[in-house]
Protein backbone atom coordinates (compact mmCIF):
# COMPACT_ATOMS: atom_id res chain seq x y z
CA UNK A 1 0.00 0.00 0.00
CA UNK A 2 2.51 1.99 1.00
CA UNK A 3 4.55 1.65 -2.32
CA UNK A 4 1.33 2.00 -4.81
CA UNK A 5 1.27 5.55 -2.16
CA UNK A 6 4.58 6.40 -3.25
CA UNK A 7 3.91 5.60 -6.63
CA UNK A 8 1.15 7.43 -7.19
CA UNK A 9 2.87 10.60 -5.23
CA UNK A 10 5.62 10.84 -7.57
CA UNK A 11 3.69 10.45 -10.64
CA UNK A 12 1.95 13.82 -10.08
CA UNK A 13 4.84 15.31 -8.86
CA UNK A 14 6.17 14.66 -11.80
CA UNK A 15 4.40 15.47 -14.48
CA UNK A 16 5.23 18.04 -16.65
CA UNK A 17 1.92 19.98 -17.68
CA UNK A 18 1.64 20.00 -21.28
CA UNK A 19 -0.34 23.36 -21.70
CA UNK A 20 0.08 26.06 -24.53
CA UNK A 21 2.75 27.90 -23.31
CA UNK A 22 5.39 24.46 -22.42
CA UNK A 23 4.31 24.01 -26.41
CA UNK A 24 6.23 27.08 -26.63
CA UNK A 25 9.08 28.08 -24.78
CA UNK A 26 9.79 24.80 -22.88
CA UNK A 27 8.76 25.44 -19.85
CA UNK A 28 6.11 24.04 -17.56
CA UNK A 29 4.03 25.56 -14.91
CA UNK A 30 4.07 29.03 -16.69
CA UNK A 31 0.74 31.46 -16.55
CA UNK A 32 0.87 34.57 -18.33
CA UNK A 33 1.97 37.69 -16.16
CA UNK A 34 1.25 40.78 -18.39
CA UNK A 35 1.42 40.41 -22.69
CA UNK A 36 0.83 43.44 -23.94
CA UNK A 37 3.57 45.83 -24.19
CA UNK A 38 4.91 48.57 -26.01
CA UNK A 39 8.31 46.60 -26.76
CA UNK A 40 6.56 43.98 -27.46
CA UNK A 41 7.82 42.00 -24.31
CA UNK A 42 5.75 39.03 -22.73
CA UNK A 43 6.05 38.72 -19.01
CA UNK A 44 4.93 34.83 -17.88
CA UNK A 45 5.22 33.31 -14.39
CA UNK A 46 5.96 30.37 -12.40
CA UNK A 47 2.28 28.99 -10.86
CA UNK A 48 3.92 26.26 -9.76
CA UNK A 49 7.92 25.09 -9.17
CA UNK A 50 9.71 23.94 -12.56
CA UNK A 51 12.97 21.92 -13.33
CA UNK A 52 13.91 22.08 -16.95
CA UNK A 53 17.77 21.44 -18.93
CA UNK A 54 19.94 18.48 -19.01
CA UNK A 55 19.25 16.28 -15.96
CA UNK A 56 16.61 18.82 -14.59
CA UNK A 57 19.50 20.70 -13.30
CA UNK A 58 17.53 24.13 -13.31
CA UNK A 59 15.43 24.85 -10.94
CA UNK A 60 13.00 27.71 -9.94
CA UNK A 61 10.42 28.08 -7.43
CA UNK A 62 6.84 29.74 -8.09
CA UNK A 63 6.25 33.19 -7.56
CA UNK A 64 4.83 35.02 -4.95
CA UNK A 65 1.96 37.28 -6.99
CA UNK A 66 2.63 40.16 -4.03
CA UNK A 67 6.18 40.07 -4.09
CA UNK A 68 6.35 40.22 -8.45
CA UNK A 69 3.24 42.82 -8.25
CA UNK A 70 5.81 44.77 -5.51
CA UNK A 71 8.95 44.35 -7.52
CA UNK A 72 7.28 44.36 -11.20
CA UNK A 73 7.95 48.27 -11.82
CA UNK A 74 11.22 48.52 -11.10
CA UNK A 75 11.95 45.39 -13.93
CA UNK A 76 9.67 47.06 -16.70
CA UNK A 77 11.07 50.12 -16.20
CA UNK A 78 14.58 48.69 -17.22
CA UNK A 79 13.07 46.45 -19.62
CA UNK A 80 11.22 49.33 -21.54
CA UNK A 81 14.80 50.97 -22.18
CA UNK A 82 15.25 48.52 -25.21
CA UNK A 83 12.86 48.60 -27.95
CA UNK A 84 11.13 46.09 -29.82
CA UNK A 85 13.61 46.01 -33.13
CA UNK A 86 16.65 45.15 -30.75
CA UNK A 87 15.13 42.87 -28.97
CA UNK A 88 14.16 41.06 -32.15
CA UNK A 89 17.94 41.07 -33.36
CA UNK A 90 18.89 39.49 -29.63
CA UNK A 91 16.25 37.09 -29.95
CA UNK A 92 14.35 38.32 -26.94
CA UNK A 93 10.76 37.83 -26.41
CA UNK A 94 9.98 36.33 -23.15
CA UNK A 95 10.64 37.30 -19.52
CA UNK A 96 9.98 34.39 -17.00
CA UNK A 97 9.80 35.71 -13.70
CA UNK A 98 10.18 32.68 -10.47
CA UNK A 99 11.53 32.67 -7.38
CA UNK A 100 15.04 30.93 -5.76
CA UNK A 101 16.73 30.13 -9.48
CA UNK A 102 19.53 27.66 -9.06
CA UNK A 103 21.78 26.51 -11.71
CA UNK A 104 23.41 23.36 -10.73
CA UNK A 105 23.19 24.09 -7.70
CA UNK A 106 24.20 27.26 -8.33
CA UNK A 107 22.19 30.19 -7.06
CA UNK A 108 21.73 32.73 -10.20
CA UNK A 109 20.10 35.62 -11.00
CA UNK A 110 18.98 35.05 -14.04
CA UNK A 111 19.15 32.33 -17.30
CA UNK A 112 19.49 33.78 -20.70
CA UNK A 113 18.33 31.64 -23.38
CA UNK A 114 18.25 32.51 -26.99
CA UNK A 115 17.36 29.72 -28.39
CA UNK A 116 13.65 29.95 -26.79
CA UNK A 117 13.80 33.87 -26.78
CA UNK A 118 13.63 33.59 -22.81
CA UNK A 119 15.66 35.32 -19.86
CA UNK A 120 14.60 33.69 -16.51
CA UNK A 121 14.38 36.01 -13.73
CA UNK A 122 14.69 35.73 -9.59
CA UNK A 123 12.84 37.87 -8.76
CA UNK A 124 14.45 37.54 -4.80
CA UNK A 125 17.48 38.33 -6.12
CA UNK A 126 20.13 40.53 -3.94
CA UNK A 127 18.13 43.85 -4.18
CA UNK A 128 20.98 46.11 -4.10
CA UNK A 129 22.14 44.37 -7.70
CA UNK A 130 18.86 43.69 -9.14
CA UNK A 131 18.81 46.17 -11.72
CA UNK A 132 22.34 45.74 -12.89
CA UNK A 133 21.75 41.56 -13.28
CA UNK A 134 19.06 42.19 -15.57
CA UNK A 135 20.74 44.12 -18.38
CA UNK A 136 23.87 42.07 -17.25
CA UNK A 137 21.67 39.10 -18.75
CA UNK A 138 20.31 41.01 -21.05
CA UNK A 139 24.17 41.15 -22.49
CA UNK A 140 24.35 37.63 -22.30
CA UNK A 141 21.76 37.69 -24.95
CA UNK A 142 23.43 40.20 -26.57
CA UNK A 143 26.50 38.42 -27.36
CA UNK A 144 25.30 35.11 -27.84
CA UNK A 145 23.13 36.43 -30.64
CA UNK A 146 26.11 38.11 -32.07
CA UNK A 147 29.21 36.38 -31.40
CA UNK A 148 30.86 37.74 -34.36
CA UNK A 149 30.70 41.93 -32.85
CA UNK A 150 32.16 40.70 -29.20
CA UNK A 151 35.67 38.96 -29.98
CA UNK A 152 36.48 37.58 -26.67
CA UNK A 153 40.11 37.52 -27.89
CA UNK A 154 39.86 40.93 -29.30
CA UNK A 155 38.64 42.06 -25.97
CA UNK A 156 40.74 40.38 -23.38
CA UNK A 157 43.73 41.91 -25.18
CA UNK A 158 42.55 45.57 -23.63
CA UNK A 159 44.09 44.29 -20.44
CA UNK A 160 47.25 44.22 -18.83
CA UNK A 161 49.76 41.62 -20.41
CA UNK A 162 50.38 40.03 -16.93
CA UNK A 163 46.35 39.35 -16.91
CA UNK A 164 44.71 36.41 -16.83
CA UNK A 165 41.14 35.48 -16.60
CA UNK A 166 39.75 32.36 -14.99
CA UNK A 167 39.17 28.92 -17.10
CA UNK A 168 35.25 29.49 -16.46
CA UNK A 169 32.95 31.87 -14.47
CA UNK A 170 31.74 29.49 -11.94
CA UNK A 171 35.50 28.36 -11.30
CA UNK A 172 36.72 31.46 -10.27
CA UNK A 173 36.15 32.90 -6.39
CA UNK A 174 35.76 35.85 -7.86
CA UNK A 175 32.20 36.69 -7.35
CA UNK A 176 31.92 40.35 -5.72
CA UNK A 177 29.41 42.43 -7.52
CA UNK A 178 30.54 45.80 -5.76
CA UNK A 179 31.91 48.48 -7.69
CA UNK A 180 35.65 49.19 -7.04
CA UNK A 181 36.85 52.46 -5.71
CA UNK A 182 39.93 51.85 -7.53
CA UNK A 183 38.48 50.46 -11.07
CA UNK A 184 41.95 49.38 -12.48
CA UNK A 185 40.88 47.81 -15.70
CA UNK A 186 37.54 46.40 -14.16
CA UNK A 187 34.11 47.52 -12.55
CA UNK A 188 33.64 44.68 -10.38
CA UNK A 189 35.64 41.44 -8.91
CA UNK A 190 33.22 39.17 -10.90
CA UNK A 191 34.57 41.32 -13.88
CA UNK A 192 37.86 39.47 -13.37
CA UNK A 193 36.07 35.85 -13.92
CA UNK A 194 35.85 35.27 -18.09
CA UNK A 195 35.80 38.24 -20.21
CA UNK A 196 31.91 37.60 -21.68
CA UNK A 197 31.23 38.51 -17.40
CA UNK A 198 33.68 42.02 -18.02
CA UNK A 199 31.96 42.69 -20.59
CA UNK A 200 28.12 42.05 -19.18
CA UNK A 201 28.97 43.67 -16.08
CA UNK A 202 30.47 46.60 -18.09
CA UNK A 203 26.96 46.57 -20.34
CA UNK A 204 25.16 46.69 -17.04
CA UNK A 205 26.94 50.01 -15.47
CA UNK A 206 26.40 51.46 -18.69
CA UNK A 207 22.84 50.73 -18.75
CA UNK A 208 22.25 51.80 -15.41
CA UNK A 209 24.73 54.02 -13.93
CA UNK A 210 26.55 56.11 -17.01
CA UNK A 211 27.74 59.02 -15.01
CA UNK A 212 29.94 56.17 -12.65
CA UNK A 213 31.10 55.34 -15.78
CA UNK A 214 32.28 58.79 -16.98
CA UNK A 215 33.82 59.11 -13.55
CA UNK A 216 35.91 55.90 -13.61
CA UNK A 217 37.04 56.36 -17.11
CA UNK A 218 39.14 59.46 -16.50
CA UNK A 219 41.92 58.23 -14.92
CA UNK A 220 40.96 54.38 -16.37
CA UNK A 221 42.72 53.92 -20.04
CA UNK A 222 41.67 50.34 -19.66
CA UNK A 223 38.51 50.50 -18.53
CA UNK A 224 37.83 53.03 -21.26
CA UNK A 225 38.76 50.82 -23.72
CA UNK A 226 36.78 48.03 -22.82
CA UNK A 227 33.95 50.60 -22.92
CA UNK A 228 34.52 51.85 -26.16
CA UNK A 229 34.72 48.26 -27.17
CA UNK A 230 31.36 47.60 -26.31
CA UNK A 231 29.68 51.38 -27.65
CA UNK A 232 31.30 50.19 -31.03
CA UNK A 233 29.72 46.77 -31.29
CA UNK A 234 26.51 47.38 -29.69
CA UNK A 235 26.34 50.57 -32.40
CA UNK A 236 26.18 47.48 -34.85
CA UNK A 237 23.33 46.31 -33.78
CA UNK A 238 21.73 49.28 -32.85
CA UNK A 239 23.02 52.98 -32.51
CA UNK A 240 20.44 54.27 -30.17
CA UNK A 241 20.41 51.59 -27.36
CA UNK A 242 23.37 53.22 -25.23
CA UNK B 1 -46.22 -26.88 4.62
CA UNK B 2 -45.52 -23.54 3.88
CA UNK B 3 -47.75 -23.17 0.64
CA UNK B 4 -46.80 -19.26 -0.08
CA UNK B 5 -44.13 -16.93 0.99
CA UNK B 6 -45.28 -13.68 1.25
CA UNK B 7 -42.87 -10.53 0.31
CA UNK B 8 -42.48 -7.87 2.46
CA UNK B 9 -42.51 -4.12 1.14
CA UNK B 10 -38.69 -3.64 2.30
CA UNK B 11 -38.05 -6.86 0.09
CA UNK B 12 -39.89 -5.29 -2.82
CA UNK B 13 -38.64 -1.79 -2.99
CA UNK B 14 -34.97 -3.29 -2.75
CA UNK B 15 -36.24 -5.82 -5.70
CA UNK B 16 -37.02 -3.16 -7.60
CA UNK B 17 -34.39 -0.39 -6.56
CA UNK B 18 -31.84 -3.38 -7.97
CA UNK B 19 -33.24 -3.56 -11.36
CA UNK B 20 -33.05 -0.26 -11.70
CA UNK B 21 -29.20 0.11 -11.28
CA UNK B 22 -28.92 -2.92 -13.31
CA UNK B 23 -30.19 -0.88 -16.17
CA UNK B 24 -28.87 2.45 -15.10
CA UNK B 25 -25.18 0.25 -14.92
CA UNK B 26 -26.24 -1.56 -18.49
CA UNK B 27 -27.09 1.97 -19.97
CA UNK B 28 -24.24 3.93 -18.84
CA UNK B 29 -21.45 1.49 -19.82
CA UNK B 30 -22.84 1.95 -23.58
CA UNK B 31 -23.53 5.76 -23.31
CA UNK B 32 -19.90 6.20 -21.69
CA UNK B 33 -17.99 4.28 -24.19
CA UNK B 34 -19.77 5.48 -27.43
CA UNK B 35 -17.41 9.09 -26.63
CA UNK B 36 -19.43 10.29 -30.13
CA UNK B 37 -22.55 10.24 -28.27
CA UNK B 38 -24.65 13.72 -28.53
CA UNK B 39 -21.87 15.18 -31.12
CA UNK B 40 -22.85 16.51 -34.35
CA UNK B 41 -21.55 14.92 -36.99
CA UNK B 42 -21.57 17.27 -39.85
CA UNK B 43 -23.55 16.09 -42.65
CA UNK B 44 -21.83 17.66 -46.21
CA UNK B 45 -24.70 17.06 -48.21
CA UNK B 46 -26.64 19.35 -45.85
CA UNK B 47 -23.55 22.15 -45.92
CA UNK B 48 -23.09 25.02 -48.16
CA UNK B 49 -19.70 27.42 -48.01
CA UNK B 50 -19.75 30.70 -50.27
CA UNK B 51 -15.69 29.44 -50.82
CA UNK B 52 -16.36 26.00 -50.95
CA UNK B 53 -12.57 26.47 -52.54
CA UNK B 54 -11.43 27.27 -49.63
CA UNK B 55 -13.36 24.51 -47.38
CA UNK B 56 -11.62 21.88 -46.16
CA UNK B 57 -13.21 18.41 -44.30
CA UNK B 58 -11.61 16.51 -41.97
CA UNK B 59 -13.12 13.26 -41.21
CA UNK B 60 -11.80 11.76 -37.41
CA UNK B 61 -13.88 9.26 -35.52
CA UNK B 62 -16.86 11.51 -34.36
CA UNK B 63 -17.40 13.25 -37.18
CA UNK B 64 -16.44 16.18 -39.85
CA UNK B 65 -14.32 18.98 -39.21
CA UNK B 66 -15.14 21.55 -41.28
CA UNK B 67 -11.74 24.07 -41.51
CA UNK B 68 -12.00 27.82 -43.95
CA UNK B 69 -8.91 28.54 -45.35
CA UNK B 70 -7.34 31.89 -44.82
CA UNK B 71 -5.29 32.01 -48.17
CA UNK B 72 -5.29 35.91 -48.07
CA UNK B 73 -3.40 35.61 -44.53
CA UNK B 74 -0.69 33.23 -45.35
CA UNK B 75 -1.08 32.33 -48.88
CA UNK B 76 2.03 30.06 -49.11
CA UNK B 77 1.14 28.06 -46.02
CA UNK B 78 -2.49 27.24 -47.32
CA UNK B 79 -1.23 26.70 -50.91
CA UNK B 80 0.88 24.02 -49.27
CA UNK B 81 -1.86 22.66 -46.43
CA UNK B 82 -3.97 22.32 -49.85
CA UNK B 83 -1.72 20.93 -51.48
CA UNK B 84 -0.95 17.45 -48.55
CA UNK B 85 -4.52 17.58 -48.55
CA UNK B 86 -5.21 16.87 -52.02
CA UNK B 87 -2.63 14.17 -51.93
CA UNK B 88 -4.17 12.56 -49.22
CA UNK B 89 -1.31 12.95 -47.09
CA UNK B 90 -2.66 13.48 -44.06
CA UNK B 91 -5.44 10.36 -44.47
CA UNK B 92 -4.36 8.25 -40.94
CA UNK B 93 -2.29 11.04 -39.48
CA UNK B 94 -2.44 10.32 -35.49
CA UNK B 95 -2.80 13.40 -33.07
CA UNK B 96 -0.04 12.79 -31.17
CA UNK B 97 0.30 16.14 -29.74
CA UNK B 98 -2.83 17.02 -27.58
CA UNK B 99 -3.43 19.07 -24.57
CA UNK B 100 -6.86 19.04 -22.99
CA UNK B 101 -9.15 21.52 -24.18
CA UNK B 102 -5.86 23.13 -25.39
CA UNK B 103 -5.05 21.85 -28.47
CA UNK B 104 -4.48 18.85 -30.69
CA UNK B 105 -1.48 18.76 -33.11
CA UNK B 106 -1.10 16.12 -36.21
CA UNK B 107 0.10 16.04 -39.61
CA UNK B 108 3.90 14.40 -39.34
CA UNK B 109 3.30 12.32 -42.25
CA UNK B 110 6.92 10.55 -42.27
CA UNK B 111 6.84 9.34 -38.61
CA UNK B 112 3.20 10.57 -37.50
CA UNK B 113 0.94 8.00 -39.63
CA UNK B 114 -1.26 5.50 -37.65
CA UNK B 115 0.24 2.91 -40.26
CA UNK B 116 3.19 3.36 -39.94
CA UNK B 117 3.77 5.16 -35.68
CA UNK B 118 7.81 5.73 -35.04
CA UNK B 119 6.77 6.94 -31.23
CA UNK B 120 11.08 7.31 -30.85
CA UNK B 121 10.86 10.14 -34.18
CA UNK B 122 7.35 11.68 -34.29
CA UNK B 123 6.93 14.82 -34.38
CA UNK B 124 10.53 15.45 -36.42
CA UNK B 125 8.77 14.09 -39.92
CA UNK B 126 9.44 15.50 -43.04
CA UNK B 127 6.52 15.58 -45.87
CA UNK B 128 9.46 15.65 -48.79
CA UNK B 129 8.28 19.47 -49.94
CA UNK B 130 10.46 21.01 -48.20
CA UNK B 131 10.38 23.87 -45.68
CA UNK B 132 8.00 26.76 -45.08
CA UNK B 133 8.93 30.43 -44.25
CA UNK B 134 6.86 31.49 -41.04
CA UNK B 135 4.00 33.82 -42.40
CA UNK B 136 3.29 35.37 -39.16
CA UNK B 137 0.72 37.67 -38.72
CA UNK B 138 0.52 40.46 -35.90
CA UNK B 139 -3.17 40.94 -36.13
CA UNK B 140 -4.66 37.43 -36.46
CA UNK B 141 -5.48 36.38 -32.73
CA UNK B 142 -5.36 32.42 -32.30
CA UNK B 143 -9.44 32.32 -30.73
CA UNK B 144 -11.10 28.83 -30.63
CA UNK B 145 -11.27 26.73 -33.61
CA UNK B 146 -8.16 28.76 -35.19
CA UNK B 147 -5.94 26.56 -37.33
CA UNK B 148 -1.62 27.11 -37.30
CA UNK B 149 1.03 25.48 -39.52
CA UNK B 150 3.82 23.83 -36.33
CA UNK B 151 7.36 24.74 -36.97
CA UNK B 152 10.15 23.48 -34.52
CA UNK B 153 11.74 26.12 -31.98
CA UNK B 154 13.15 28.02 -34.66
CA UNK B 155 10.70 29.92 -36.83
CA UNK B 156 11.23 29.41 -40.93
CA UNK B 157 10.67 25.55 -40.12
CA UNK B 158 6.66 24.78 -40.95
CA UNK B 159 5.74 21.76 -43.03
CA UNK B 160 2.95 19.44 -43.02
CA UNK B 161 2.69 19.85 -39.16
CA UNK B 162 -0.83 21.40 -37.99
CA UNK B 163 -2.46 22.02 -34.59
CA UNK B 164 -5.95 23.37 -33.99
CA UNK B 165 -6.39 25.49 -30.52
CA UNK B 166 -9.59 24.64 -28.41
CA UNK B 167 -9.67 27.48 -26.79
CA UNK B 168 -8.18 31.34 -27.42
CA UNK B 169 -4.66 31.35 -26.55
CA UNK B 170 -3.34 34.87 -26.82
CA UNK B 171 0.53 33.97 -26.76
CA UNK B 172 -0.11 32.52 -29.99
CA UNK B 173 -0.42 35.36 -31.44
CA UNK B 174 2.67 36.69 -33.88
CA UNK B 175 4.08 32.96 -33.27
CA UNK B 176 2.61 30.35 -35.22
CA UNK B 177 1.52 30.58 -38.87
CA UNK B 178 -2.55 30.93 -39.31
CA UNK B 179 -3.98 28.96 -41.81
CA UNK B 180 -7.51 28.87 -40.97
CA UNK B 181 -10.53 28.30 -38.79
CA UNK B 182 -12.90 25.59 -37.29
CA UNK B 183 -16.08 26.44 -38.53
CA UNK B 184 -18.26 23.42 -37.52
CA UNK B 185 -17.06 20.38 -35.74
CA UNK B 186 -15.26 21.86 -32.71
CA UNK B 187 -17.06 19.47 -30.22
CA UNK B 188 -15.40 16.92 -32.07
CA UNK B 189 -12.01 17.84 -31.49
CA UNK B 190 -12.46 17.89 -28.27
CA UNK B 191 -12.90 13.84 -27.99
CA UNK B 192 -9.53 13.23 -28.95
CA UNK B 193 -7.23 11.17 -27.34
CA UNK B 194 -5.37 12.90 -24.88
CA UNK B 195 -2.47 12.07 -23.07
CA UNK B 196 -3.28 12.25 -19.82
CA UNK B 197 -1.42 15.31 -18.56
CA UNK B 198 1.42 14.44 -21.09
CA UNK B 199 1.68 15.90 -23.88
CA UNK B 200 2.37 12.93 -26.19
CA UNK B 201 -0.37 10.56 -26.75
CA UNK B 202 0.23 6.89 -26.72
CA UNK B 203 -1.97 5.13 -29.16
CA UNK B 204 -3.33 8.37 -30.53
CA UNK B 205 -6.61 8.93 -32.62
CA UNK B 206 -5.91 9.47 -35.90
CA UNK B 207 -7.44 11.62 -39.26
CA UNK B 208 -9.43 8.86 -41.15
CA UNK B 209 -9.41 10.98 -44.44
CA UNK B 210 -8.83 15.09 -45.14
CA UNK B 211 -10.68 16.17 -48.58
CA UNK B 212 -11.04 19.49 -50.26
CA UNK B 213 -14.57 20.41 -49.82
CA UNK B 214 -15.17 20.33 -53.80
CA UNK B 215 -13.87 16.31 -53.95
CA UNK B 216 -16.40 15.43 -51.40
Amino acid sequence: MKILFLFILIFHISHVNADEIYNLIKIPNLEIYKLKNNNNIRYLSAKRNFKIGINKNISCDKVNINNLNTKFPLIEKNLNLYNSNFLNKIKLKYIVFCENLFISEINTGGLPDNKNRTLIIDINFNQKYFERMIHHEIFHMIQNSHRNFFNENEFSSLNKNSFNYAECSTCSDKLNLDLYENTDGFLTEYSKSIPSEDMAEIFSFLMTDKDIIKEKIKNDRILSNKINFIKFSLAKIDKNIL
Amino acid sequence: MIKSINVSKTEKILFIFLICLAIFAFTSFFLLKNKCLFVEKNNLNKLKFDEPNNIAVMNVECGNVIIELYPDISPKAVKRFKNLIEQKMYDGSAFYKVSENTFVQAGDIEYGNINNLDYSKIGSGKSGLGLLKSELSNDFIFTEGSVGLARTIEFDTEDSEFFIVLKEIPIYQGEYTPIGKVIRGLDILKKIKTGNKAIYVLRPDYIKTFRMFNSN
